[in-house]
């Protein structure tokens, strides 16, 4: 009996053995990502861009061992969110993890990974609490904190005394709200009308209508591409003539696609420009094109960034690759360039980004100053 | 004199409720007949706006050939789904078959994995995200009615739907095969003894209940400009919950209560908000199951 037992862990430390070499010849990052779903294409415009890092990586043999990407399909559910972070945790090849794509998965897959200890970094989680959850939650975009803010100057800046302001119903949604109402009311402005919507509404002529009647000098608008292209076209077709002003989720070719003149005249800030002269994002911008056939969007690049920074991580900390090291190692990131811009994280693991503001004149996104 | 605020609101609501209408009209035909539901409608809604979709792209047909195609392949989709779906749990004609209630439950799950499957099988080919309609084609140039800002889409998706409902009615009490259906949903077995030729009977409901559908989808579909693999979802919980507010087999009650979902959901933006609109469907569920069993116009015995 004694010797069986001994042989079972003999055959346990063996196998463990086993899977620690094995782990040694190649390293794991898990991406958590909506796949299919309601939010699918915002998935896999990440797992394009993903691609497209990490076989520049590998080809560039600056590790030894080939990198690989585990892609979990989350749907944007938070639950399905969990038990890949579950998954991904018990994965002794996985070191870190990118994603997911809204805040309210991302941060319900973080209380896995901050007890697990897996240092986890996001491409879009932009709800201020994100990073709060412990130090193992970074991000690469900048908050409704930077960004509400930002806006509420700019607005202040053009005379806009009136807004009213619309949201998405969630997590990132009302950050939208609260951190440009902070700033616009301590500009002296007013607030005149906020109300929340469900993601996915398709009319949005009662909102317009009552937006109307409070008579506001601009709209606030937190929505992503497709909800906003129908709020444009709404507008437009009731004949309401109110500026409208948005974050930087909106922004995505698709927008103008969709919602053709109605997009035009639309403020909004950004981080990412596909137009833009600087030599890395033009050499992105035409890989991505020539593979997908379509120009990026801020989404595809985020991800294309978020990629590069965890495996600068993982070069960091080479040769002994651990959850750990390569959390201390993204903490440290400074100045990476990328092509949404530099990163460097601060004592908080919140990116110091650069926004630039931009309006959709003649239907294509112009940077403005 | 009323706000002409109120006004705006309400005529949006009523042209919200229409487009739930269009939708519930097909969908209480099949159940009216069958007495199952019908989970792929909305699919059979989500072809329709695609198939015509891909059509417009390829060839740029004039309007009312986008939705004679749509008819077209709306018909095509409920024989298929017929075939698919409802034909092979249908094989034994006995009374005690048919009326059980294993038979219902067996192609209620079979309609609706025939829907996730369809719902996946156009994310795979197009992707899940919208897809871009020209919009020459879209039917939502304003018209001013005095204070109060209408649509051409309005217009017609409110002609469409009265000439179904007319249609449909017309079809039901005047035609042999209207009668059929009739006899079929009355009594299937019934039906048979008399020579109906059943299988036949429930085709032809297929046929008819797609073609709507799909007619819903496209003319949903360019009235918002939104056609995405998942947009057949919301609107079929409409149409359900309009349907089971009308008494589950009575097409008029359908078409009535889908009005007053929609004017309800406007008034609910107009007075609390917008992430509350969501609720009313939900709530008048519930309210009609507990207080009118019936439906509030299912009083009558005969289904359809």
């Amino acid at each position: 009996m004694m010797k069986l037992k001994t042989a079972i862990a003999a055959g346990v430390l063996a196998a463990l053995g086993a899977t620690g070499a094995s782990a040694q010849d190649k390293i794991c990052i898990g991406y958590q990502l909506p796949l299919t779903g309601d939010t699918a294409q915002y998935g896999q415009g990440f797992r394009n861009a993903a691609e497209i890092q990490l076989e520049k990586f590998n080809a560039s043999g600056k590790l030894p061992v080939p990198v690989e990407i585990i892609y979990e399909d989350s749907r944007s559910d938070a639950k399905e969110g969990v038990t890949i972070a579950r998954k991904f945790v018990d994965n002794p090849c996985i070191v870190g993890v990118l994603g997911d794509f809204t805040s309210t998965v991302s941060m319900a897959a973080a209380q896995v990974y901050s007890r697990a200890g897996m240092p986890q970094l996001s491409q879009t989680a932009s709800h201020p609490d994100y990073t709060k959850i412990s130090e193992w939650q970074f991000r690469n975009i900048t908050t409704q904190n930077q960004e509400g803010p930002y806006n509420a100057d700019w607005m202040t800046e053009l005379g806009i005394k009136k807004v009213a302001v619309i949201a998405e119903q969630t997590d990132w949604g009302q950050s939208v709200v609260a951190g440009f109402t902070k700033q616009f009311e301590a500009d002296s402005g007013e607030v005149v009308f906020s109300e929340y919507f469900n993601r996915g509404l398709k009319d949005f002529r009662s909102v317009i209508t009552k937006i109307q009647r409070s008579e506001p000098d601009a709209v606030y608008t937190g929505y992503f591409y497709e909800d906003g292209a129908n709020f444009l076209r709404q507008m437009k077709q009731l004949g309401v003539e109110i500026p409208v002003f948005s974050t930087s989720a909106a922004y995505n070719p698709a927008l103008i696609n969709l919602g053709g003149d109605a997009v035009n005249g639309m403020k909004l800030t950004v981080t990412f420009l596909p137009t833009s002269d600087a030599e890395n994002v033009k050499e992105f911008v035409s890989e991505y094109e020539s593979r997908y056939g379509e120009a990026p969007g801020q989404f595809p690049a985020q991800a294309f960034d978020a990629v590069g920074i965890m495996l600068d991580a993982i070069v960091a900390s080479y040769p002994d690759v651990t959850r750990e090291k390569v959390r201390d190692a993204l903490a440290a990131t400074k100045d990476y360039p990328g092509v949404t811009g530099v990163t460097t994280f601060d004592e908080n693991r919140e990116p110091a980004k650069e926004l630039t503001k931009a309006e959709v004149i003649d239907g294509a996104f112009v940077g403005i100053e | 004199m009323i706000d002409p605020y109120y006004l705006q609101q309400l005529v949006i609501g009523l042209s919200l409720g229409m487009t739930y209408a269009l939708m519930a009209i097909g969908f209480t035909l099949i159940f009216g007949v069958l007495n199952v539901v019908n989970f792929a409608h909305g699919e059979v809604y989500t072809i329709g706006a695609f198939a015509s979709l891909v059509l417009i792209t390829a060839f740029a047909p004039p309007f009312f050939l986008v939705v004679l195609f749509a008819l077209l392949v709306g018909a095509l989709a409920g024989f298929s789904l017929e075939r698919i779906a409802f034909k092979p749990f249908r094989r034994f004609t006995d009374e005690a078959s048919l009326k059980s209630r294993a038979m219902r439950e067996a192609t209620l799950m079979s309609s609706l994995a025939v829907s996730i499957i369809v719902r996946e099988l156009i994310e795979l080919v197009f992707g899940s995200q919208q897809q871009q309609v020209p919009f020459e084609y879209l039917i939502n140039d304003p018209i001013h009615v005095g204070p109060v800002v209408i649509t051409t889409g309005d217009v017609i998706i409110f002609v469409v739907s009265v000439a179904m409902l007319v249609g449909l009615q017309f079809l039901l009490t005047r035609t042999h095969v209207g009668l059929s259906i009739r006899a079929v949903s009355n009594n299937p077995l019934g039906a048979r003894y008399v020579g109906i030729n059943v299988d036949r009977t429930i085709i032809m409901t297929f046929v008819i209940g797609g073609m709507m559908g799909a007619a819903a989808g496209i003319l949903v579909g360019l009235y918002y400009g939104v056609i995405f693999p998942a947009m057949g979802f919301v609107p079929g919980i409409k149409a359900f919950v309009a349907m089971v507010m009308g008494g589950l087999s009575s097409i008029p009650g359908a078409v009535i209560c889908a009005i007053i979902l929609g004017l309800s959901e406007s008034i609910a933006v107009t007075f609390i908000s917008s992430g509350w609109a969501d609720i009313v469907a939900y709530s008048f569920l519930i309210l009609t199951l507990i207080f009118f069993p019936q439906g509030l116009f299912g009083a009558k015995r005969e289904r359809v």
